[in-house]
């Protein structure tokens, strides 16, 4: 664990490029969880200003079709998009990485059902799912997690799983297994803390494709519903009027691509920064 | 000299089967093989890839239950129990994965005690540094992390960990070929004192017929899954019979 | 015979990180046209990055501080690009310790072999090659991909690509550790035969001792970046001098006789951080004197060796190793 930290802590103030995503998902962060509590504006009342409205010094982000002040509703939006995206990953990278260790461990039986099922889940294609899903529970924000929840979860299977496989032959759960150690001992004291670092790259991973299916999800209307909105919802309404009120497609845009950069970035720095082999001299 | 045999099999064969049911495809690991290890005898067991010698380590730590024959541990068949009661312990090839490198060695030279007794942290961590004494490590070790340690005090450690529960038979699988020479002979030498003190059983499996025939009473040679000569160590260091043998042999004696 | 290969005073350094890892410390070593040397060492004693070095084919991280390579009249530090690989291709020849990884998985033997060729060759040019490289089902093992073949058989192929171009050197690092000690001997006989024949220069790094010695014409012994003993290979194995090479010698199992106890060197290997300002092997010699822990050694002779070492041999007779095991 110490290690694990030592390193995040090397990748953070040493790889500029991971520091900026890492500042940049705080920064989404921060807004997400606080933005309703910011003095900079209020999200709800119609009519604050007048429709559709340019960027101005009063409403800097301008105002949409029903005269609310926008800047407020994109905050809203990085704060839906965020915290929903994030809960459905953190379910299903506990749930995933479960399963992953269970048939990297366990092989036979266990594996084929286990694998059987992630390809199961793999093959649908998310936003067919996602249609079903809102037929059958109605759309909204559990929608839209469920089918995070399956469009992500057979990426940590399998990569969960192959991870468990290699762990699992190296010699120190050998020597486990000949002193006496149970199943549940040898994965979670020995296998789960040799995974983490795999685990975490998924996490980072399954966050941005989280985001960009919930921002489709709720792009096509099947995800967050009015008056909550999310980046994708916001999307939609701007859509309506791309022509006339840029702004209101760019700026929730601008900032869907840039959580999805950070994302990736500082998944890529981590996986740098836990990959501390290269370079190493021959002997 | 008649002393109490720890390991024995008994035309002990292990076949693998691949590919699925409709096509199998099977492999002879280990054809037949009869052998005994008695209390405080290393046998050393030496082959190259593919003879089957890993194979047979892994049956006698009951890792791997025999196809034909049967494989006896002090008398009767093999008994997942025997683990519970620290009969047994193994060192293995790599250093660097002999250890979970995320647990401080105190705790991986223990462990078998955690899962085995109820001893108290204390106790373990006491018992601990009694054992790296006996392997030649400094106390301070035990604290620390396997990353910090070169591929010798990790073997180390990892031999502490393997006769902290006083075993009854202990098995090398390639445990120094990873080593440097020089470091090498410091772990050879040192599984010798410690089994004169011990009298554990043992196999010492390798590849290399030089090493295992100084740390050897006697050995065995495999081949394909047989086994083709079994001799006194010190044949090894005059001429062995069986023309394979030979071949190991000549490569050693090369520059005499 | 002339200097094919001139090392002069090479310094190489990788960098980690903050920290500077020293593997190589002020090598000077000539490689003469036609011989064979071998290059005996353990961890971290620089073989490997020194052979490395002499093709250019170290890591990014890898550093020349100081010193240079030159190979004939190229400056190998300084060349890059189409005359980097020019020299690598027509000069020199690599066999490596894994042949699995040393073949390209996705190739059919037939494709590789015709790739190491000059010009456009023939079916039977390429069969013809494998063959001198000791494979007789030519045909069968053209047609294979690498992991069809077995160790043994793989690195011929790898020898034979090495070959193909006559080069002027082969740089071989540990060619048969990865192979069943049953067929060692063979590839090792092949690679000095077909040096033989093609009049290359042959550098062979191993730990092992006594199989460079028997079949290199001189032996270098490196500890620390450093080489510690160099001359003619007899004279090394059977009459050592440098303190290290003797204690390897006493430490390495094999050389001994049946009850007799193998005498470690206890310690580890150093780990440098910067170019020795002492004797690297100081720490773990039973000879050690105060001069050794505070001054570089010089190189000098002795019978026709040369040896890094404060001391000559006839000094240190008298003395006795004292506590070996020093852990």
């Amino acid at each position: 664990m110490k290690i694990l930290i030592s390193n995040l802590q090397r990748l953070l103030f040493g790889d500029l490029l991971g520091g900026v995503g890492f500042l940049l998902l705080l920064t989404f962060c921060i807004l997400g969880f606080f933005g309703p509590y910011l003095p900079i504006g209020d999200a709800l009342t119609i009519g604050a200003g007048p429709r559709l409205g340019a960027p101005s010094m009063e409403f800097l982000l301008g105002t949409d079709d029903l005269g609310r002040d926008y800047l407020p509703r994109v905050v809203e939006g990085i704060g839906v998009t965020f915290l929903l995206s994030s809960i459905a990953v953190v379910i299903t990278a506990v749930i995933g990485t479960l399963l992953g260790m269970l048939a990297g461990y366990l092989h036979g039986f266990t594996d084929s059902v286990i694998a059987r099922f992630a390809d199961i889940l793999l093959a649908f294609p998310a936003l067919l799912f996602g249609l079903l899903t809102s037929a059958v529970i109605g759309p909204g924000q559990l929608s839209a997690i469920v089918v995070i929840s399956a469009a992500t979860i057979p990426l940590f299977i399998r990569v969960i799983r192959s991870v468990t496989l290699s762990v699992a032959e190296r010699e120190f759960v050998t020597a486990a297994v000949v002193a006496g150690a149970s199943t549940w001992r040898v994965m979670i004291v020995h296998i789960l803390p040799n995974i983490l670092g795999a685990a975490i790259i998924q996490l980072t991973y399954a966050l941005s494709v989280s985001m960009i299916i919930e921002s489709a999800l709720s792009f096509l209307g099947l995800g967050v519903q009015p008056p909550d909105a999310s980046l994708g919802s916001l999307l939609r309404l701007g859509s309506v009027y791309l022509t006339i009120s840029p702004w209101l497609v760019l700026a929730p845009g601008i900032v869907l691509a840039l959580a999805i950069m950070a994302v990736n970035i500082l998944g890529d720095s981590i996986r740098d920064a836990l990959e501390p082999l290269r370079g190493r001299p021959l002997t | 000299m008649e002393a109490n045999k720890v390991l024995e099999f008994r035309d002990v064969a292990v076949t693998y089967h691949k590919g699925p049911f409709w096509n199998r495809s099977s492999t002879n690991a280990v054809k037949k093989v009869n052998l005994s290890v008695a209390e405080g005898e290393t046998l050393g067991l030496v082959g190259e890839s593919g003879s089957g010698k890993s194979t047979l380590g892994r049956v006698a730590l009951g890792l791997i239950k025999p196809s034909g024959g049967s494989f006896e541990f002090a008398g009767l068949p093999f008994d997942p129990v025997l683990r519970k009661e620290g009969a047994m312990s193994v060192v293995l090839q790599h250093p660097e994965w002999a250890l979970n490198p995320r647990l401080k060695n105190w705790v991986s030279i223990s462990e078998p005690l955690k899962i085995q007794t109820s001893l108290t942290r204390q106790q373990r961590y006491e018992a601990t540094l009694k054992m790296l004494s006996q392997v030649g490590l400094d106390p301070d070790f035990a604290d620390r992390y396997p990353g910090e340690l070169s591929g010798g005090q990790r073997q180390r450690v990892a031999i502490a960990r393997a006769l902290i529960t006083k075993p009854r038979f202990i098995l090398f699988d390639e445990a120094v070929s990873a080593l440097d020479v020089s470091v090498q002979s410091q772990i050879l030498n040192l599984i010798k004192e410690l089994q004169e003190q011990l009298r554990f059983a043992s196999i010492f499996i390798s590849h290399d017929l030089a090493a295992t025939r100084y740390v050897s009473d006697r050995i065995a040679v495999m081949l394909e899954g047989d086994i083709v000569e079994v001799a006194e160590a010190q044949k090894f260091y005059e001429k062995p019979d069986h023309p394979y043998s030979q071949q190991l042999y000549a490569t050693i004696a090369r520059n005499a | 015979m002339s200097e094919l290969v001139q090392i002069k005073d090479l310094t190489i350094a990788y960098q980690m990180g903050q920290a500077a890892i020293y593997a190589v410390d002020q090598v000077t070593l000539d490689i003469k046209q036609g011989e064979t040397i071998g290059i005996v060492g353990e961890s971290g004693s620089g073989k490997s990055t020194l052979g490395m070095a002499i093709g250019k084919l170290l890591s990014q991280n890898a550093v020349v501080e100081a010193g240079q390579i030159t190979i004939g009249s190229d400056q190998v530090q300084d060349c890059s690009g189409e005359e980097l690989r020019r020299i690598r291709r027509d000069r020199l020849g690599f066999v490596f310790q894994n042949p699995m990884t040393a073949l390209d998985p996705t190739m059919r033997i037939d494709k590789q072999v015709s790739l190491a060729f000059a010009r456009k060759s023939t079916p039977d040019e390429r069969l013809s090659l494998l063959r001198r490289s000791g494979l007789e089902n030519a045909e069968q093992v053209a047609k294979s991909y690498p992991h069809e073949l077995s160790g043994g058989m793989a690195q011929r192929v790898v020898i034979a690509l090495s070959i193909a171009r006559n080069p002027e050197l082969i740089i071989a690092d540990e060619p048969t550790a990865s192979l069943d000690a049953s067929i060692q001997d063979k590839i090792l006989d092949l690679m000095i035969q077909l040096r033989d024949e093609a009049g290359a220069s042959m550098v062979l790094l191993s730990h092992d001792l006594g199989m460079v010695a028997k079949r290199c014409d001189r032996v270098a012994v490196m500890y620390g970046g450093r080489i510690v003993e160099i001359g003619n290979s007899k004279s090394v194995f059977e009459d050592p001098k440098h303190p290290y090479t003797r204690a390897l010698i006493k430490a390495a199992a094999g050389n001994e006789k049946p009850g007799e106890r193998l005498e470690p060197i206890g310690g580890v290997p150093p780990v440098l951080r910067t170019s020795s300002t002492y004797c690297a092997f100081a720490d773990r010699c039973g000879f050690a004197k105060d001069i050794c822990f505070s001054k570089r050694p010089e190189t000098h002779s002795e019978e026709g060796v040369m040896v890094t070492c404060h001391f000559e041999a006839k000094q240190l007779a008298g003395d006795e190793i004292v506590d070996e095991v020093r852990a």
